[in-house]
Formats: C-alpha cells, sequence, structure tokens
C-alpha cells in the first residue's frame, strides 16, 4: 500500500506540490478534530489550496488558529492557502489545520486514514494520514 | 469595546486574591455528581483549565498541558492537588461528553475532575475567573446543527490551599517546567 502511495506522489510531482508527514489527532465520533501536514511546493507556480474531504466526517474545512488580544485564542475558516513556489507551508498545532467536523466514525490512534487535499493546479492529491495521540506533538513541540 | 470588557473581567482574577470572589457555584462531573466547586479543592492545590470539547486545536492542547503537569506530580507523592477541567460550552459538553473527551485521550481522572453545569452558573464561574468565551465561526452540518467555535481566554490556573489566585498560565503553550516549579514552590 505504502509503495502505492509513493508510485503515486511520483506521478503527482510533476505539478511541484508534495504533502510530507501528514497526521491526524485522535478523536471520537460526533466530536472534531484536525488533520496536520506539511505542503511542499517544488515547482515553478504558486498553487492554492482551497478544499479538503474526509469521507469520515459531516464537515471538512481548512481553518487557521489564531490568537485574538492578550490571551485568547480563536479558529476560523481560511477561504484559501495559496503555497508560494519553492516553499513549505506547514499545518501544525495552534496554526494552520484541516478542520474534520463531527466524526461520523472514532479516530482512533493507530489507524489510517484518507483525506483529499485540494489544489487548484495539482488537483486532488489523496492522502493517508496515520492517527496520533498528544505523543506526537511532543516530537513537534521541540 | 472588547479592551474594556475584558480589563473589566480581569480585575476579577487578580494574582494574590481570592478566585472567583469567593464564591462557590454548584456543577456536574463527568459521572453525573453533583460537585461545588472550588468547595471540592478546599485545603488542596488546584490546578484548573478552561475548555470547550468541540475545539479540536487549542483545548486539547491545554488538556494535554494538564496531563504532562499531572504526570509530573504522582498521585502517591502528591495527593494535594487537584486538577479540575471547567466546560464553558455547558449546553454542549453534557457529562458523557466530557466523559468521553476524557477516555479517548486516555486520562489518569483519579485526582482529575471535569466539569460542567448550568448556563447561568457557569457563565457566572468564568466571569468571576476571568475567562471570556465569544462564538467565533461557526459551521452547520448537513444535518443542519449548528457547530460554534469559540473564541475564548486560552488559560490554566493555579490555585493555591486557601483559594488565592498564584498563577494564570497560556493554557494551549503551558511552559510545563515553570507550572511545575510554581507548584513545588507552594506545596
Ligand atoms: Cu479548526
Amino acid at each position: 500500500m505504502n509503495l502505492l502511495f509513493i508510485i503515486l506522489s511520483m506521478f503527482l510531482q510533476h505539478s511541484g506540490i508534495t504533502i510530507e508527514n501528514p497526521w491526524i489527532r485522535n478523536s471520537s465520533t460526533g466530536t472534531n478534530t484536525a488533520f496536520f501536514f506539511t505542503v511542499n511546493n517544488t515547482g515553478k507556480e504558486a498553487d492554492t489550496l482551497y478544499a479538503a474531504y474526509g469521507d469520515f466526517a459531516e464537515v471538512t474545512e481548512v481553518h487557521e488558529t489564531y490568537k485574538k488580544g492578550e490571551d485568547m485564542m480563536g479558529m476560523r475558516e481560511v477561504p484559501i492557502v495559496v503555497i508560494p513556489p519553492g516553499s513549505k507551508v506547514v499545518f501544525k498545532p495552534r496554526d494552520l489545520h484541516v478542520m474534520l467536523i463531527k466524526l461520523t466514525s472514532d479516530v482512533e490512534k493507530g489507524m489510517e486514514k484518507e483525506v483529499i487535499l485540494k489544489f487548484r493546479k495539482a488537483g486532488e492529491i489523496k492522502i493517508k494520514a496515520p492517527v496520533k495521540g498528544m505523543e506526537a506533538m511532543m516530537m513537534k513541540h521541540k | 469595546m472588547l479592551t474594556l470588557v475584558a480589563a473589566l473581567f480581569y480585575s476579577c482574577s487578580e494574582k494574590g486574591e481570592k478566585v472567583y470572589s469567593g464564591k462557590s457555584f454548584v456543577l456536574t462531573d463527568m459521572n453525573k455528581k453533583s460537585i461545588t466547586y472550588p468547595d471540592i479543592t478546599k485545603g488542596k492545590i488546584t490546578v484548573v483549565g478552561y475548555i470547550f470539547t468541540n475545539c479540536p486545536d487549542i483545548c486539547p492542547l491545554t488538556t494535554n498541558n494538564m496531563r504532562l503537569l499531572k504526570e509530573k506530580f504522582p498521585r502517591r507523592d502528591y495527593p494535594e492537588i487537584e486538577f479540575v477541567s471547567i466546560s464553558f460550552d455547558p449546553k454542549v459538553d453534557t457529562p458523557e461528553v466530557l466523559k468521553k473527551f476524557a477516555e479517548v485521550r486516555d486520562l489518569d481522572l483519579n485526582g482529575w475532575t471535569f466539569l460542567t453545569g448550568e448556563p447561568a452558573i457557569i457563565s457566572d464561574l468564568m466571569h468571576e475567573a476571568g475567562i471570556i468565551s465569544i462564538p467565533g465561526d461557526s459551521t452547520v452540518t448537513p444535518a443542519g446543527e449548528k457547530i460554534i467555535f469559540y473564541i475564548h481566554t486560552d488559560r490554566i490556573s493555579v490555585i493555591d490551599r486557601d483559594g488565592i489566585l498564584v498563577e494564570n498560565f497560556p493554557g494551549s503553550s503551558l511552559d510545563i517546567d515553570k507550572a511545575y516549579r510554581e507548584i513545588i514552590r507552594i506545596y
């Protein structure tokens, strides 16, 4: 299965967009969770992420967490995320994320879930993302 | 305007002062048990976090930071520290929802209580604590259910044995070592 994805992503390389380090935070049916990853644009043109889809959530949106005032945090939908050529955009906790709203099934540690990222130029990119608990944070925190 | 309101709120939770203006609140825990807070933590140090479970990013981080902090204080060595998570979205966060939230995260609930309650009581508590939660973005599911994402104060507070506020920490980006030292100092 992994090999298939390597081959698939090789085919997608021409667009210049690759997805690295994908992971989904564990959560249970009926709740929300977030999908994190890095978009690497090795191409010569900018590309734009405009939507995402996961069949295990009722709604999938591209979001960002933001700081408001001294010590408040909020979250809002972002219509598009532009990935400039030759750059990486990191979707990470307390920042950009793909929000999976109202999960229709449990998303448990050890599972792999498929999420589709929709780019204007690269088209739809299917990602198999491992589900991780908070320990995934620990490694990325430092 | 918001700053003004915020300033008013903040004045209610000054360091060195009694938290919640000395008030008590009858709430419900994740096991549907009636709990009078902060009375249940009287004589103990309290680490309290404010959350809502529909929050996918900040509140899981805050909760995880409380877990990491709690792991530094094994119950048998530090029986006089209580961890409390209080929801400011009580309509959604029923005891069942809170229980599931804790279960999914494998939290050690020995010494950790999740609380919810009547909206009016919760609102009073949050006001006294200086916790602001404003409905921000919302999403409507295909079934027509509206899910509200709050813009909220991101906070974990440490309260001493006499109910005096020791320190407010940023919840989702807690400096665990700093919080640890602060608790050790007053333990
Ligand atoms: Cu979000």
